[in-house]
């Protein structure tokens, strides 16, 4: 009756590798597996690796929306696109997913420090300071649109309010705001998310390092620095890699909030892509495009497989 | 353990909490008041701009300088988009397509989650990764390719192509965290149901299944949510029929002269409460599945 080939975690076992596989199983196990496995698999296998490599494959054809058929182009396509707008694209969606990310891990960070303290009251903030996060992209659009409104936007208001501006600004319609003005928004949506894995790793601080730190007379930031640091580089590393990755292929937001523009200027691999595709409807230059930018996605993957290979690592190996 | 939740377990009584406070006592820190003052702004003041002008009257919410705190205060913005009819079957759409694709990614993740988390076999890492790396790639460009097959197969306007392709979205990150719950459970457990004579689908429904209750609920409200927030794909891949309401609220308030922004509002604060009920609710089990599966990477 062994169906089941089970090995405590406690044991010391070397870790699960390639071999482990068919040694001396039954049928029935290996069958059970594959059953388990199957809907998921053939879920990804035909909804995100079919039209993944499909896609790709289209950057070297002549491909439209508007009609059937392909001619084969080579790189005429991708030379197309390195030749327009690749660099200021790149560039682009650089800023965004860089400062997005920068801003909410300070944000994040700051937050999950303060919350980490005792105070009255921290359990009830640590609930609501995750709304903004729940929020619909969408919503957190529609919300900084308002906020942002050049006509009767609070923030203008509140700037004149306060003499730091004496006019109002359009601030989603001025090609030295509008990349500001997303960053902030998107990382309003994501600091929460931030804060909370944050706060995770905190909980790891033994609080003796802390006390006996500061009795060797260590300030706040040496603490920080050489107590709390080690402790939650390794998440932090993580969300960060994690955030970078996101924004990189972040959509709703700039698509909505500010479509791109004011000239193109918050246009970004995303909203690039969408829109030679269903606004050109020129599938090639899409796929061109996709293409492109998947090269530059999978080196930031590449760098999260192996980052979190080595936490496991570590973790294995305490 | 989880952010949230810690108090219950007693993991910071035992290594910090009388010290931490003790070294609070000691010496007041008025650099972290001032840094809870400026996140607490920075978080809280729009959204109390959300609620404030969903409840201002139109002539109000149109005067600058806006007032921070409206003198009249109404519902009819509410009443509003009530009155709209489209807004009920965006609503309809929203909660088919979610509910749908909550309950089959939970069933779906649930049995790839216990593969990964009680059997060793061969190309078991690499899956793994192949799970895990697949919620990385640029979902723009796969909608790009989906819009075209799904026309190939007249899948377009329909529930289906939505909730097939939230499902398998919601995928990595559901194994993912019912892995962690199901390696939370002792091995033993199986061990003892086939000692007892049980075969392996019935010791996975009727002996592990129960016992990772709260992951599996924590997973459904993940997937919920992503179907219940989600604009692209259902922008693109749903005609105005099957619309959910993120896509819908941009077609019915969004255009290119003026924006109605109480009635959007009011209409914004219905669509995230909801969500962010549930979510504070159940966030106990939650901040636990999210970062188990991220801390333990």
């Amino acid at each position: 009756m062994t169906t089941t080939d089970l090995r405590p975690r406690t044991q010391p076992t070397r870790p699960p590798t390639e071999q482990d596989g068919g040694r001396g199983k039954r049928l029935g196990e290996k069958s059970f597996v594959f059953l388990l496995l199957l809907p998921g698999l053939v879920l990804l296998l035909a909804v995100v690796l079919y039209p993944l490599v499909r896609s790709l494959i289209s950057a070297f054809f002549k491909e439209s929306l508007l009609y059937p058929g392909t001619t084969f182009v080579g790189f005429a396509n991708i030379m197309d696109v390195l030749k327009d707008d690749f660099g200021q694209l790149f560039s682009q969606t650089l800023i965004f997913t860089v400062g997005s990310t920068v801003l909410s891990f300070l944000l994040g960070m700051a937050l999950a420090l303060v919350l980490n303290q005792r105070f009255r009251g921290r359990t009830v903030l640590r609930g609501a300071f995750l709304i903004p996060w729940l929020v619909p992209g969408v919503v957190v659009s529609f919300l900084w649109m308002w906020i942002f409104d050049a006509n009767y936007g609070v923030l203008n208001g509140v700037l004149q309010e306060l003499h730091i501006i004496d006019h109002p600004i359009a601030w989603l319609f001025n090609t030295g705001t509008a990349r500001g003005a997303l960053i902030i928004a998107k990382s309003w949506n994501s600091f929460p998310w931030m804060m909370v894995m944050i706060l995770a790793g905190l909980q790891t601080v033994p609080g003796e390092l802390h006390e006996a730190a500061a009795m060797d007379g260590a300030g706040t930031i040496r603490r920080f620095f050489t107590v709390t640091w080690p402790h939650i580089s390794g998440v932090a590393g993580l969300v960060v890699l994690l955030e970078l990755i996101w924004n990189f292929q972040h959509f709703d937001t700039i698509f909505v909030l500010t479509g791109g523009g004011p000239a193109g200027t918050t246009q970004t691999f995303a909203t690039q892509v969408y829109d030679t595709a269903f606004k050109g409807y020129d599938l090639g230059h899409a796929g061109a495009l996709g293409l492109l930018w998947m090269v530059l996605l999978m080196v930031l993957v590449v760098v999260y497989v192996t980052f979190s290979e080595r936490g496991e690592k570590k973790e294995k190996a305490r | 353990m989880t952010a949230l939740d810690v108090e219950a377990t007693g993991v910071e009584t035992a290594h910090s909490a009388g010290k931490t406070r003790t070294r609070s006592r000691r010496r007041p820190r008025w650099g972290t008041w001032i840094a809870l003052a400026v996140l607490v702004l920075f978080a809280f003041l729009p959204l109390y701009w959300l609620v404030v002008t969903s409840l201002t009257p139109n002539t109000q919410a149109f005067s600058y300088p806006p007032r921070l705190f409206p003198t009249q205060i109404t519902f009819d913005n509410f009443a509003t988009i009530f009155r709209t009819p489209a807004i009920f079957r965006y609503l309809q759409n929203s909660v088919i397509v979610s509910v749908i694709t909550a309950v089959l990614s939970v069933a779906i993740s649930m049995y790839m989650g216990y593969a990964f988390s009680k059997f060793r076999f061969r190309g078991r890492k690499s899956l793994m990764y192949f799970v895990l790396s697949s919620q990385m790639f640029p979902q723009a460009l796969l909608l790009v390719t989906l819009y075209v097959v799904f026309a190939q197969f007249h899948l377009l306007n329909t529930y289906f192509a939505l909730i097939l392709s939230f499902t398998t979205f919601t995928l990595p990150l559901c194994v993912w965290m019912l892995k962690g719950f199901f390696d939370a459970l002792p091995d033993d457990l199986i061990e003892a149901a086939k000692i007892d004579g049980a075969g392996p689908w019935r010791t996975f429904h009727s002996v592990i299944l129960p016992l990772a209750a709260p992951g599996l609920v924590a997973a459904g409200l993940f997937a919920f949510v992503r179907g219940w927030n989600d604009f692209m794909f259902a922008l693109t891949l749903a005609g105005p029929d099957k619309q959910t309401l993120p896509p819908g609220l941009v077609n019915m308030f969004i255009t290119e002269s003026s924006t109605a922004w109480p009635a959007l509002m009011a209409a914004s604060l219905l669509v995230s409460v909801p969500v962010s009920v549930a979510f504070i609710a159940l966030q106990r089990f939650l901040v636990g599945g999210v970062t188990a599966g991220a801390v333990k990477g």
